[in-house]
């Protein structure tokens, strides 16, 4: 067959990690999105930097790539170096950059598509839901040593989805009202036809074959095409995680690829759950759950059969990938998490008490991005923990 | 027996007079955006010129001397929205841009001044020209950004570039003021006196004006609507304390601004957007600035004009072209934003106005260098600003 090279599963150093975040640029006079993608990357590319900066869909969005890592300590350096790179570079253009999976307040209708020809041919296909993309997440990679690890690795860890959702949860505001979700992005992403979850199959081999006669019906083109919540890359050998919503700072976005790093470990080296059609019967209703509720929204747990609140079952986790983490020397980034979700403390909820004190979701913009540049605006007592 | 109905001739008020401009300037910018695709704006002044003194004579003068409340309350606004974009903050991260201001606007006054002494034009009134000169027109470059809802490197840079050389412009013609009260031999006292008065009256109006809003803005909370109301009333009362007290509310405005921007450190003052209440203002600004300029005078002050016009291009570009590429702006950013800086308009035309007031003679010989000067970039400036903004991708509607 031909073209079909990019299908080929490279390998790549197992368990590895890599993280790509979508930011917000947002203007310095009341804080709505603005329009200078290509000139902050243009600015920033005069100056040597680690990972890759990138445009997404719409001009007030840029992606951030980290580089591969194995463990926690040099992904939080070279992210945090990335930042300030970026910060440095918004201030001289006058913006400000901010984490969170949503704007505030701004209206869909107002963005302008990056001007490539793949982000015109997405407007063209999806119309005004091209537009309303304008949202933002993290996409962590774990490497996998071939295909059937990496189709293993995406059935298990789509039981464990909803955890990805609470734990990330920072888009409670849309286009000007709060929504009364933790996560309100998610529900834009499922309007989109190729969203959802990859088929219930067993290996690489049966995976391509599902692909290739998705491609003979004209449906697909690539893997790009698909806006699964977890889907493998065969071009970088990885499994990639997409639900979580970018979260405020770079030290949470570092901190929640640790926990899906240290999870998959668990999963590749101990398997301890086979593939079960159950957990996509369960799906999507424990995937509203996180995205409604967070952590105190409750799933129900296809294996056990039960029900729990995400919090436990996520401490829960934590307990038992805990040599797993340590390990990677991701344990104290764990422990911090640990010490949110045991206190309820989720960048949704930060984000509206913010909204609660300053009375206008500018300043909760301002805010925001004070939050991620580092300029330290909030108290202690009010900064997210990592 | 009919002593209900009105007597011919009627009686006019200020209100047909407002009405009159508004719906003249809409027409005309209609007119000239369907059949010429060119700025609503350029429209609103070709429908002075030809309702005013070149034209029709329907606006003589003294309907344009009444029309000052409003010319008054939209200058007020332009240089109030101006002055919120000068922000300090952005000039510490990226000095070029703060740079290129500067040296954007020396070269200007350098440049006009030194052609219009060449020209055999007297010092005096070179310096003061050329002072005026150093200003580009915020209500064009403003109203041409919102009329394409623009926004962009390219855009925020030339407000602020505006911003700064309307400063630079305002606190250079006041100072000159000493030397004409000593080319008219008024007292030593009025010679060092009025410019600091002015300057410093104007600056301390600004400030309490700037004070009252952030307390005032606090006080109602985080209310759009409420705070657009209060903003409206500091305005207009900063500009009516301003005439009192025979101080420049383009000063007292500017700072107001520029001082609300920058000073405003707990947030209190809501982004507020004064552009749906300043249009009609601004409508009417650019009809009496129309209705203002004499097409004869460009025929007798045209050679000059066109050498104050290439003069100050030159300046400004050379300012902005050296430095503009150190800066964090884009490769290309720096010739759109040479254009977007050309426009001269109701501001100059005030400048010259504050002149005139203290003696007319020396007013009459200014306006007769500078006044066509601002015909050509009155007319000219809005497509340049258009040109410039469009190329530069900012533009968010072919509008």
């Amino acid at each position: 067959m031909t073209g079909n090279s990019e299908m080929n599963f490279k390998s790549s150093p197992s368990l590895s990690v890599g993280v790509e975040l979508e930011l917000q640029i947002l203007n310095s006079r009341d804080y709505d999105l603005a329009r200078d993608a290509a000139d902050l990357i243009a600015l920033l590319g005069r100056i040597e930097l680690p990972g890759a900066i990138k445009p997404e869909i719409t001009e007030s969005m840029v992606e951030l790539n980290s580089s591969i890592h194995q463990g926690n300590a040099t992904l939080v350096a070279e992210l945090k170096t990335i930042r300030n790179a970026v910060t440095q570079a918004a201030r001289r253009l006058n913006l400000h950059i901010a984490g969170g999976g949503s704007h505030p307040f701004h209206k869909w209708s107002e963005r302008r598509i990056y001007p490539t020809e793949r982000f015109k041919h997405l407007l063209e296909v999806y119309g005004y839901l091209a537009k309303q993309f304008t949202i933002f997440g993290q996409h962590v990679h774990i490497g996998c040593p071939d295909g059937d690890a990496a189709i293993y690795l995406t059935h298990i860890l789509s039981r464990y989805v909803p955890h990805f959702i609470a734990l990330s949860a920072s888009s409670p505001f849309q286009q000007g009202e709060d929504t009364a979700y933790q996560s309100s992005r998610l529900n834009t992403v499922s309007a989109f036809p190729l969203s959802g979850q990859i088929p219930f199959v067993h290996s690489w081999a049966e995976f391509l074959e599902y692909f290739e006669k998705m491609r003979g019906y004209g449906i697909v083109e690539s893997m790009k095409d698909f806006y699964w919540d977890i889907r493998p890359k065969p071009e970088y050998g990885t499994v990639e995680i997409r639900v979580f919503d970018t979260p405020l700072t770079v030290e949470r976005a570092a901190a929640l690829a640790a926990y899906a790093q240290s999870l998959a470990r668990h999963i590749l080296n101990a398997r301890p759950l086979a593939p079960s059609r159950d957990v996509y019967v369960l799906y999507n209703y424990n995937r509203f759950q996180a995205c409604r509720y967070g952590l105190e929204g409750r799933i129900v747990d296809a294996y056990a059969g039960r029900q729990a609140t995400l919090k436990d079952d996520i401490l829960e986790t934590l307990a038992v990938i805990a040599p797993h983490a340590a390990e990677l020397g991701n344990g104290e980034a764990l422990a911090r998490l640990r010490a949110d979700v045991a206190a309820g403390r989720t960048d949704a909820d930060w984000l509206r008490r913010v909204h609660r004190e300053h009375g206008s979701l500018n300043d909760v913009a301002r805010v925001q991005s004070d939050l991620w540049m580092g300029t330290g605006e909030p108290a202690k007592k009010d900064a997210p923990k990592a | 027996m009919t002593s209900f109905l009105p007597q011919y001739p009627f009686a006019t008020s200020p209100l047909l007079l407002f009405g009159l401009l508004l719906f003249a300037g809409l027409a005309g910018g209609e007119l000239v955006k369907r059949a010429l695709r060119l700025p609503r704006i350029v429209g609103y002044v070709l429908a002075g010129l030809v309702l005013g003194g070149s034209g029709v004579s329907l606006l003589d003068a003294s309907l344009v001397n009444e029309s000052w409340i409003f010319v008054d309350i939209a200058l007020g606004l332009v240089l109030f929205e101006l002055g919120r974009r000068l922000h300090f903050a952005w000039l510490r991260n990226d000095r070029w841009l703060l740079a290129t201001g500067l040296i954007e606007s020396a070269l200007s006054f350098a440049f006009i001044y030194f052609a219009l002494t060449y020209f055999d034009v007297r010092p005096i009134y070179a310096a003061v020209a050329a002072a005026i000169g150093i200003s580009t027109s915020p209500a064009v470059v403003l109203l041409v950004a919102q009329e394409l809802k623009a926004e962009g490197q390219v855009t925020e840079r030339a407000l602020n570039l505006v911003a700064m050389n309307s400063v630079i412009a305002f606190v250079l013609t006041t100072m000159l003021l000493s030397w004409i009260h000593h080319e008219y031999r008024a007292g030593w006292t009025t010679i060092a006196l009025h410019p600091a008065y002015l300057l410093g009256g104007s600056l301390i109006l600004g400030y309490a004006a700037c004070m009252a809003v952030i307390l005032l803005s606090r006080w109602l909370g985080k209310h759009a609507e409420r705070q657009l109301v209060m903003l409206l009333a500091v305005i207009v009362l900063t500009i009516g304390a301003a005439r009192m007290l025979e101080l420049s509310v383009l000063l007292a405005l500017l700072s107001f601004g520029v001082f609300s921007r920058n000073l405003d450190e707990r947030h209190d003052l809501m982004a507020v957007d004064l552009s749906s209440v300043g249009q009609m203002f601004y409508v009417v600004l650019f009809v009496v600035s129309g209705a203002r300029l004499q097409l004869l005078e460009l025929m007798t002050g045209g050679a000059i004009a066109v050498v104050y016009v290439m003069a100050r291009f030159v300046g400004k570009s050379i300012g902005v072209m050296s430095l503009t590429y150190f800066s964090g702006a884009r490769a290309g950013a720096a010739g759109l934003l040479c254009i977007a800086l050309t426009p001269m308009s109701g501001l100059a035309l005030a400048m010259v106005h504050g002149a005139s007031n203290l003696y007319p003679e020396f007013g009459a010989r200014l306006a007769a260098i500078v006044l066509s000067a601002v015909l050509i970039l009155e007319l000219a400036g809005p497509v340049a600003v258009q040109f410039a903004l469009k190329r530069a991708g900012e533009a968010r509607e072919e509008g």
